[in-house]
Formats: C-alpha cells, structure tokens, sequence
C-alpha cells in the first residue's frame, strides 16, 4: 500500500522526529493550534540564542529541575553503577569486582525471577496489548454507547497496583473468592487456592493485569482517528467490506502506536513490584517472583552491592528490550 | 503521533461508521465488548459490593450483592483503621508532589524548548531517558541518598522525592507543548523590556495552563497511586500514604475485613472520580506521555 499524505506531515520539511512528534504531542495535551504553521514557527524559534542579559535567569531557571534530576536519578544511577561491583551494606564496603554477577548467575531463583518477568511482559504483549487493539479497534467503529464503554474500559487504568493486589486476593481466596464460587456452581471442583498453587499462581498473577486495557483502547483510538477518511471512502467504493478496511487498512496503520503501547507496558512489567510483593511475596516457591522483588529481597538483607547488581540487570533489561521493539516497530519512523 | 482525543471526540474519524450493519455484526461487536468488560471489571465491582457487605457476609463468601446491605465497614474504615490520616499523607504527598513537578518541569521546559546553547539536546535526552527506564532498579541507590540527605521516612523528603520522580514526565509533556507554540507574544513581551521571569509567569506560563492541567492530573493520580517508593522511603505509620495502608489491610482481613474492604474502596474511588470528572485531561496527559 502506498504511503498516503496527512494533513500533519505534509507541510514538513525532511523528518526532525522529535519536533515533529512533539508537535503531535502538544495536540495531544490539548493544544488546537494548526500543526503545520506552528511547526515552522517552532522550527525557527528552537534554533534562537538566549537573548542578551537572560543567560543568568536562563541557568536559575534550569537550576531546580536539574537539582531534582540529578540528587534522584544520576547520582543513584553513578552508585549503582560502582556498587554492583561491590559487597556494600551501607557501610562496610569492599570491591569484589564481579562477584555479585556470579552469584547471580549460579542462584537458581534469579532464573526463577528472571523468567517470570519476562513471562509478564510476553503476556502483555500477546494478550493485554492485542486485546486492546481489537477493542480500541471496535470501539472506533462507533457502536451505540461507544463514549461510555470507552470510559468504563479505561477506569481499572487508574486503579493502583496496591488496590488490586487487595482486590485479587479476595477475588481468588479459596474459601471466599468469587472465582470459586463462580467455579464451584459451574459444577467444576471450587476448592483450588489459585495463587498458591505452583500450576496456576503465574497465570493468576498476569490475569489481573492483563485486561487493564484501557490505555492501549485509547492510543489506538486516537490513532485510527488520525486516519485520513479517504481511504475508506476510496476502499467502499471498490467494495471493501469493514472487516478488510480493518485488517487492510487500519491494523497496518497501527504498527506504531501498538510498538508504544507495548514499550509503555514492558516498562511496568520488567519493573513489576507492588501487585507480586502485595499478593504473593513472590510465592509460592518464588513461582511468581519477579526481578524487582528479588532486588528487594537483597536489599532487606543488607546486601545493597548484589542488590544493584540486579537492578543493572533490570536496567539494561529495561534497555534491550526498548531498542528491540523500537527497532522492530520502527518507532520514531513514521508509520504514515 | 498525530492521534489525539480531540479529534477522536469531534467526530472526524475516517473509518466508515455510521453505515448500517446486519444484526449478526452487532451482536459480534457487543458480544465482544460485553465480554471484555465483565473480564475486565467484576473484580472490582465484586470487591466495591462487598464493602457493603457484612464481616459474615464477606468470609462465607455467599451471595454477590450485599445482603444484609450495610455501611458499617465504612465506618470502621475511619474509626478503626484511620483512614484518613493516610488519606491526609497522601493529599499532601500528591498534592505538593505535583506542585513541585510542575514547578520545576515548567521552568525547566522553558529555556528547553526555546533557545539553542550548549548542552540543550543532551539534557532534553537525560531527561527523557528518565521515563524510559524501570526507575525500580534504581530502589538501593534511591534508598541510599535519601537517607544520606536525612529524607527518610519524612514527609518533606517524600515530596521532594515525588517531585523529581514526576519530573521527567511532567517536563517531556509541558516542553512538547511549548515547542509547538509559537514565540510571538513572548517577544513581544522582552522585547517591550520584561524580563526573563516576567515574560515566564506573565505571558507564558497563562498560555501553558491547558498543558499544565492536563500534567497535573496524571500526576496526581500517579503519586496517589505510587506504591514501590512510598513502601522503600517510609517506615512510620504516621507517615504511611494509602497504597501502604492497602498493604497494610490485607493483614487486617483476620480481625477488620469490613474496614479494609470499605477503606480499599474509598482509595481506588479518589483517581477513579478524579478520571470520570477530568478524563479529558487523563486521557491526553497519558497519551501525551507515552508518545515520547
């Protein structure tokens, strides 16, 4: 298919990524400006000198957000950095050059935490991400009520992890939860502690979050809404039924924002914390455990040098993974 | 991304929508709908019954709606497990955290967003690398400075902590924004004489309050929320924020599961209500975050 012009791309020069997406952006908090003109207007404007005698405000201006910045961010990211190669447990300290790292790698439980996380993630990115492309999909069909099954959708989104954790260990308690109830008047055996169980706990932990579809439902819609009408009108005339204008027209359109959607998702997953800490403590026989928990685990045990050891791992996990679905996405590139 | 909710609400969505459907296609779509929605919520709406439910009710784990209907756990909540002195702790972390994120980010974005000198791109990068990595990683180091800077278990050194942890949300967003606005009235304004943080708080920064609010709620609702960093930088229950109360609740189940029940309830409302009054606001703000 060939690539069609947007009233947003056309009247930019060669690609500037960023502006350009910040352009979109901006739109996107709410900002009506027509994004061609203003683009131009930017492009002029970002290359501006600080005027004469603003140097000085300019710095006090920047002061505070670096401050913030580099006290909460860079300086614990130069720590970790230099203590993972260190046994450190506040104070005493002493260079071990890469034990922590053959620790890691002999202990059984860091695969055990390794392999749940990244079983998180894929279920993110093959269940939760594609569920709510077809629903954000659907909903962009405008059925009767659509507004209000968006919103209903969207509200286990601001929901904390805390909460949930509370609400799924009523809702899979063996005795009381509404699972077994349901489960036990189907006429199937309700008795099935399903967190605590090594067969199920992993796939009861990634079913609570993975109908929390809101977020990628409304990228998505927002996406196809962006989708010059043309095509389809261009696509019925030659007689395309809407499920081929879905599959041949918008799902192609949608690789982007379905690559940001799972990076947004695989940041929360590789970070995964509060619901395993909360519902489980990573149990039972660290069957649901995840890299965080088992830095955490280090770290309550005083050994702050492994611990950073295994938070560079959940970093440059965090970083592979990123490039890879940017790469395979071609995000940054633009998918119009 | 050129997507935005503005024009997935104005009605100017290309797909061919309105025409008529056959009726097999209806039940198709609303079957599918139906069904994610009741995966996706009879959870929490079990668990928001419930809190009406009595303690007998909720153990034997009979009948779905509350019979006999009652409104004692929310009573207990407060009485009992004092709810809103986490509550209180939360506002504030929420409510100053914010506050702090945006001071910074606005004035920050700013300069960012406007001129060219030394050092910009890469501190534009710094920042937004910040938001596309899991921060958790970071628990140690994070632990270790704050309690070196004598912030731990305060609720200043909380604040101050949630300021910068919304920071480079907070600043990717507002700096986006201000690069697609144009200069004019800005130069006009230093032009005329005004200074720096004249033109800021006078011409600029009336022009950014769509923005700004838009920052504002999500990252209200994301401190609110925050859990991993409230659970490693407090220890004093006076200080607790309420996702640690919620923790907190699931050992009170044994002896107070009507309050912890009604008092996770009254939590998970607050962002709730706060999205259904703003979701304009939520929804942009997030989409705008994540298009990074």
């Amino acid at each position: 298919m060939s690539a069609p012009t947007t009233s947003t791309s056309g009247p930019l020069r060669p690609p500037d990524d960023e502006r350009r997406a910040a352009a979109g952006r901006a739109a996107g908090a709410g900002k009506a400006t027509a994004a061609g003109p203003a683009n131009r207007t930017a492009r002029r404007v970002v290359g501006t000198k600080i005027p004469r005698g603003m140097r000085g405000p300019v710095a006090v201006s920047l002061l505070p957000g670096i401050i913030l910045f580099g006290t909460f961010f860079l300086v614990p990211f130069f720590v970790l950095v230099a203590t993972a190669f260190a046994r450190w447990g506040g104070l005493d300290f002493a260079w071990i050059g890469l034990d922590n790292y053959r620790r890691m790698f002999d202990d059984p439980v860091f695969y055990k935490a390794f392999g749940n996380t990244l079983f998180y993630a894929a279920a993110s990115m093959f269940i939760q991400v594609p569920l709510g492309v077809a629903v954000g999909m659907v909903l962009a069909l405008r059925p009767r009520g659509w507004r209000t099954l968006r919103t209903i959708i969207f509200v286990p989104f601001v929901i904390s992890g805390a909460a949930y954790a509370v609400i799924f260990s009523m809702f899979y308690n063996p005795r009381s939860g509404l699972l077994n109830n349901v489960v036990g008047a189907l006429g199937l055996p309700g008795d099935r502690d399903w967190l605590f169980d090594t067969t199920t706990a992993r796939w009861a932990v990634a079913a609570t979050f993975v109908f929390i579809i809101g977020f990628v439902v409304v990228l998505v819609m927002a996406e196809i809404a962006s989708i010059p009408s043309e095509l389809y009108e261009a696509a019925s005339v030659d007689g395309a039924t809407t499920w081929q204008q879905l599959t041949r027209i918008t799902l192609p359109l949608l690789r982007n924002v379905i690559g940001t959607a799972i990076l947004v998702r695989l940041l929360v997953d590789i970070g995964m914390f509060d619901l395993v800490f909360i519902l489980t403590a990573g149990g039972p026989d660290d069957a649901t455990a995840t890299l965080a928990l088992y830095a955490y685990r280090a770290y309550l045990n005083g050994e702050w040098g492994y611990a950073n050891a295994v938070g560079s791992v959940i970093l440059a996990l965090g970083l592979v993974l990123i490039v890879t679905v940017r790469r395979v996405f071609r995000i940054g590139e633009r998918a119009l | 991304m050129k997507g935005t909710m503005r024009s997935a609400a104005s009605g100017t969505a290309g797909l061919a929508s309105v025409g008529r459907r056959p009726v097999w296609a209806y039940v198709l779509i609303y079957g599918f709908l139906g069904a994610v929605t009741l995966l996706a919520l009879t959870p929490t709406v079990w668990v928001m019954l419930s809190s009406f439910k009595t303690g007998n009710q909720i153990f034997t784990g009979q009948g779905f709606w509350p019979s006999p209907f009652t409104v004692q756990g929310f009573v207990d909540a407060f009485t009992q497990i004092h709810l809103h002195e986490y509550l209180l702790n939360t506002l504030i972390y929420a409510g100053f955290g914010t506050l702090g994120a945006l001071v910074a980010a606005f004035l920050a974005a700013y300069p960012l967003a406007r001129f060219a000198f030394v050092g910009r791109n890469a501190l534009v990068a710094l920042f937004s690398l910040a938001l596309a990595l899991p921060l958790v990683g970071l628990a140690t180091p994070v632990f270790f400075v704050v309690r070196e800077l004598g912030l731990f278990d305060s609720r200043l050194g909380m604040v101050i902590f949630y300021s910068a942890l919304q920071f480079p949300f907070t600043f990717i967003v507002l700096r986006a924004f201000l690069v697609s606005t144009p200069p004019e009235l800005e130069e006009a304004a230093m032009m005329d004489g005004a200074g720096y943080f004249t033109t800021l708080f006078r011409v600029v920064l009336p022009l950014a309050r769509p923005a700004l609010a838009t920052v504002a709620v999500v990252a209200f609702v994301n401190i609110w929320n925050e859990f991993f960093f409230a659970n490693l930088l407090l220890v004093s229950q006076e200080n607790q924020n309420v996702q640690l109360a919620l923790a907190g609740f699931k050992s009170q189940f044994g002896f107070n599961v009507t309050g912890a029940v009604a008092g996770a309830t009254v939590v998970m409302l607050v962002p709730i209500c706060l999205f259904l009054v703003l979701q304009r606001q939520v929804i942009s703000g997030l989409t705008a975050g994540a298009v990074k």
